[in-house]
C-alpha cells in the first residue's frame, strides 16, 4: 500500500556560520546552496551562492535530530549481530511537515544529508565547517543527491500506526523502522492496512509497548516476513524507504554502519523489471543476480557505502 | 606399525562412559538424561533453498558410513615445542588413507576419491590460530597427493570464511605455488556478501534478526567439484565440540554466528541442516580430522596453550557424524582429566552468559548452553552413523 503524502525530495541545507571570505572551502567542495544568517545573505548571494536565510530563532525552533549511525551499547546490542542504530526516518515519517536541524559530530554530515534526502525532510545540517575533509565529503554527497534523476513517488507501507502523540508510540515507530517494517502514520485505524497498531488497545497494550523492540517483533510476526514489502539481507545496519506507484518504484537504502557493504541482497514484494542503482561514491551500477518470482523480486546491490537509490519499473 | 582392528569393545565402553556423562550432567540440572540435549519442540523452523540436487551417492556419509580410521603416533608432535614431524605425518596420512579405502597403494587410495578434472576445495580451520589450526603438514600432504593423482595445483583451493584468519595462518607459504588460498569475507564483520551465492541458502528467524539467511560460499556451489574437510579436535562454546560437521557447515556459509546468543544455541539443528544442504553434502567426500593438537576448553580459539592438548592422531573417514561421535568422547575425556564440567552440562550455575573472560579463565564456565547433541541430530538427517555400537574404528599406530 502506498501512503498519501508525496514528499518533495530536496537536498538538505548546509548551515554556514562563516563570512563570505570562507567561500573557497565551499567552492572546493562544490557546495553552492547554503543556509546563512540573514545579515550575511546578500554578500553570499553576490558571491554566486544560492542562499536560504535562517535566524537563530528559527534554528532553535527546529526539531533537533540525533546524529545518525551506530552506537556501542554493551549488554543491549551486539556490534555485528544486532547493532544499536540511531536513525531519524521514523521522525520524518511521523511528522513529514516539520522542520529539523542536525547538530553533527565529525564525519556524520554525509549520512545525515542522505537520510534527510531519502525522506524529503526539511533539514539543516549544522557541523564544524572548519573541518575541510568533512566539508569535502559532504560536498560529494550533496552533488550525488542533486544529480539523482528526480522521482517523487508515494511511500509504501505494510501497516499503519495510529499516532496518539506519545513518546512510547514514537519508540515503537523507531523500532519498526529499525526492522524495516514499513509503516504509515494515521490518526485513526485504516481499512487499507491489514494491521493497525494502536497502543493501549487489548491487542497492543501499553505494557507490551514499553519494550518497543519486542513489540516491533510481535508486529513482524503478525505481518509475517513473506508479506513484507521490503527485506534486506546481508546487513543489520541498512534501513530502507520504499516508494512506488503502479509503474515504478524507488528504494532508498541508508547504511548506518560506517563500513562499505558488498553484495547487499534486497527482496521487494511485487514483480519488477530490471532496474539500476545509483550508489553514492560509485555512480550508476547494474543490479546483480536478479530473480523474479510470482510475488517478489530479488536483486543484489554490488556495494553501498553510505547511501544508494534503486529505481525499478514494474514488470508487465 | 601396530594395528588393532574393529575395536568395538573399546568403543562400547566409551559409549557407556559418555552416557553416564549425559546422565550426570542431567542430574546436575535436576532432570533426566533426555534433558541433556535440546528439546525437539524447541527447534526453529529451517527453510532450505537450493537448486542443487544430491548426486547418486553423496559425499557425506559417502562410501564408508560408520567407518573411521585413527592413526596415532607419539612422534607426530613434539609436545614440548608443539612442532609436528612432517615425515611421521606423511606416513600417518598414507596408512590412514590406505586403511580407509583398503587400497593397495596410497595413490590408489586418493584415486578412489579424486580425478584430474576435479576442482578440489580443502576446508581448513584457522579459528584456533596460533596453537591449533589445520596442520600445515597435513594440508601440504593432501595437496601433494592430489597433484600426484593429476589434479593441477591451480585447481586446488584452500579455503576458510575469513581472509584475516587465512592471512594469519598463511598456508600459501607451505604450499606449492599456484594453489589458491581464498576466503569469502575480509573479516567477521558482516559486510562482505559477494563471496556467497544469493540463490543457495538456509532461511531461519532464530532470535528475531533481520538478516534471516545463511548463504553458501560461491566457491563451494559454483566452482568446486570435491571438498576435503580438515577440522581440528576442539571444544566449542556453543556446540560442545567443533569437528567435521561444524567445520564444514559453519565454515562454508555466511551469517552463522547468529545461531547462538543470550546463552542459547540453535546449533543443535542448524549445524546438521547446513552440512546436509546441497551441493555441500554431495561434494564433501573426505574427512581428515586433524588431532595432532587439540583444544579441550575455550574453543574454538587457542590464543594460549593453556587448554591445548596433544592427541597426536589423525582420523580418516567419509562419515562426519562417526568422527564427531568419537570426538565428543575425546574432548569429554580430556575435560574430565582436568576436572572440568562436561560438555553436556546445561546447569544454569555454570552459565555466565557472554562472559568470554570468565570462560577463558575457568573451564567450569559456559558462556552458552552447549549443544553437543548436534552430532546425533545430524545423523537423523542421513549424514552418518551416531550409534557408537555401529561405528567401526580401526586404530593404527605409527
Amino acid at each position: 500500500m502506498t501512503g498519501l503524502a508525496l514528499l518533495a525530495l530536496s537536498v538538505p541545507c548546509v548551515l554556514w556560520p562563516a563570512t563570505v571570505e570562507s567561500r573557497s572551502a565551499l567552492e572546493a567542495a562544490g557546495i553552492k546552496q547554503i543556509c546563512v544568517a540573514p545579515d550575511r545573505a546578500d554578500s553570499w548571494r553576490a558571491a554566486g551562492f544560492t542562499v536560504t536565510p535562517v535566524t537563530d530563532a528559527e534554528l532553535a525552533a527546529r526539531e533537533r535530530l540525533s546524529a545518525p549511525g551506530t552506537t556501542p551499547r554493551p549488554g543491549v546490542a551486539s556490534p555485528t549481530r544486532a547493532p544499536w542504530i540511531d536513525a531519524n526516518g521514523w521522525r520524518f515519517t511521523r511528522h513529514p511537515g516539520s522542520k529539523y536541524v542536525y547538530d553533527l559530530p565529525a564525519g556524520k554530515a554525509p549520512l545525515a544529508a542522505a537520510e534527510a534526502f531519502a525522506y524529503g525532510a526539511d533539514a539543516v545540517l549544522k557541523f564544524d565547517v572548519t573541518d575541510a575533509p568533512d566539508v569535502a565529503r559532504l560536498g560529494q554527497m550533496l552533488a550525488f543527491l542533486a544529480a539523482l534523476p528526480p522521482l517523487d513517488l508515494p511511500a509504501v507501507a505494510d501497516l499503519a500506526v495510529v499516532d496518539d502523540g506519545s513518546a512510547v508510540t514514537g519508540e515503537v515507530m523507531n523500532l519498526l523502522a529499525r526492522r524495516n517494517l514499513l509503516f504509515q502514520v494515521v490518526q485513526a485505524p485504516s481499512a487499507r492496512f491489514p494491521i493497525n497498531v494502536r497502543i493501549g488497545t487489548p491487542e497492543y497494550p501499553r505494557t507490551e509497548a514499553a519494550d518497543p523492540s519486542a513489540f516491533a517483533q510481535k508486529i513482524r510476526r503478525q505481518l509475517t516476513d513473506d508479506r513484507r514489502a521490503l527485506r534486506v539481507y546481508g546487513s543489520e545496519v541498512v534501513l530502507g524507504r520504499l516508494t512506488a506507484d503502479a509503474g515504478r518504484a524507488r528504494l532508498h537504502l541508508i547504511n548506518y554502519g560506517g563500513r562499505e557493504i558488498e553484495g547487499l541482497r534486497i527482496r521487494l514484494r511485487g514483480r519488477y523489471a530490471d532496474g539500476e542503482v545509483h550508489v553514492a561514491g560509485a555512480g550508476r551500477l547494474a543490479l546483480e543476480d536478479r530473480v523474479v518470482t510470482d510475488d517478489a523480486t530479488e536483486f543484489t546491490i554490488p556495494r553501498i557505502s553510505t547511501y544508494a537509490v534503486v529505481d525499478l519499473r514494474t514488470a508487465r | 606399525m601396530h594395528r588393532r582392528s574393529f575395536v568395538r569393545l573399546l568403543a562400547a565402553a566409551t559409549y557407556a562412559r559418555t552416557s553416564l556423562a549425559h546422565a550426570s550432567a542431567a542430574a546436575a540440572t535436576g532432570g533426566s538424561a533426555a534433558d541433556a540435549v535440546q528439546k525437539t519442540q524447541d527447534l526453529p523452523a529451517l527453510r532450505v533453498v537450493s537448486k542443487y540436487a544430491p548426486v547418486a551417492k553423496p559425499g557425506m556419509p559417502g562410501p564408508f558410513p560408520g567407518r573411521v580410521v585413527s592413526v596415532k603416533s607419539d612422534k607426530a608432535v613434539d609436545t614440548t615445542t608443539g612442532k609436528a614431524d612432517e615425515a611421521t605425518v606423511r606416513e600417518m596420512m598414507a596408512q590412514g588413507m590406505r586403511t580407509l579405502t583398503r587400497a593397495a597403494t596410497t595413490a590408489d587410495a586418493w584415486r578412489r576419491f579424486f580425478e584430474p578434472s576435479d576442482i578440489v576445495g580443502i576446508k581448513v580451520n584457522c579459528g584456533g590460530y596460533p596453537h591449533c589450526i589445520s596442520a600445515y603438514e597435513i594440508v601440504s600432504e593432501v595437496v601433494r597427493q592430489l597433484t600426484a593423482v593429476g589434479v593441477p595445483v591451480t585447481q586446488i583451493y584452500v579455503y576458510e570464511r575469513f581472509q584475516n584468519q587465512m592471512d594469519e595462518c598463511d598456508y600459501a607459504a607451505h604450499l606449492p605455488s599456484g594453489v589458491q588460498t581464498v576466503a569469502a569475507e575480509r573479516a567477521n564483520r558482516n559486510v562482505d556478501n559477494s563471496g556467497y551465492d544469493p540463490a543457495t541458502y538456509l532461511e531461519a528467524d532464530l532470535f528475531g534478526e533481520e538478516d534471516t539467511r545463511s548463504n553458501i560460499m560461491r566457491l563451494v556451489s559454483q566452482r568446486l567439484t570435491k571438498i576435503i574437510n580438515i577440522p581440528n579436535m576442539k571444544d566449542h562454546g556453543a556446540t560442545g565440540v567443533t569437528g567435521c560437521l561444524k567445520n564444514i557447515a559453519y565454515g562454508s556459509f555466511s551469517n552463522v554466528a547468529r545461531t547462538h546468543a543470550g546463552g542459547k544455541s540453535h546449533t543443535y539443528s542448524v549445524v546438521g541442516k547446513l552440512a546436509a544442504m546441497e551441493p555441500l553434502r554431495s561434494r564433501t567426500v573426505l574427512q581428515i580430522m586433524d588431532g595432532l593438537r587439540g583444544v579441550w576448553h575455550g574453543g574454538p580459539f587457542a590464543r594460549t596453550t593453556r587448554y591445548v592438548f596433544y592427541p597426536r592422531q589423525i582420523m580418516f573417514a567419509t562419515d562426519p557424524v562417526a568422527v564427531d561421535r568419537l570426538l565428543l568422547d575425546i574432548i569429554e575425556t580430556e575435560r574430565r582429566a582436568h576436572g572440568a564440567i562436561s560438555i553436556w552440562d546445561r546447569s544454569p550455575a555454570s552459565l555466565k552468559m557472554n562472559d568470554t573472560r570468565a570462560r577463558d579463565a575457568d573451564p567450569n564456565v559456559n558462556i552458552i548452553i552447549r549443544e553437543p547433541g548436534h552430532v546425533e541430530y545430524a545423523a537423523t538427517l542421513g549424514l552418518g552413523v551416531y550409534d557408537i555400537k555401529k561405528i567401526t574404528l580401526d586404530q593404527l599406530t605409527v
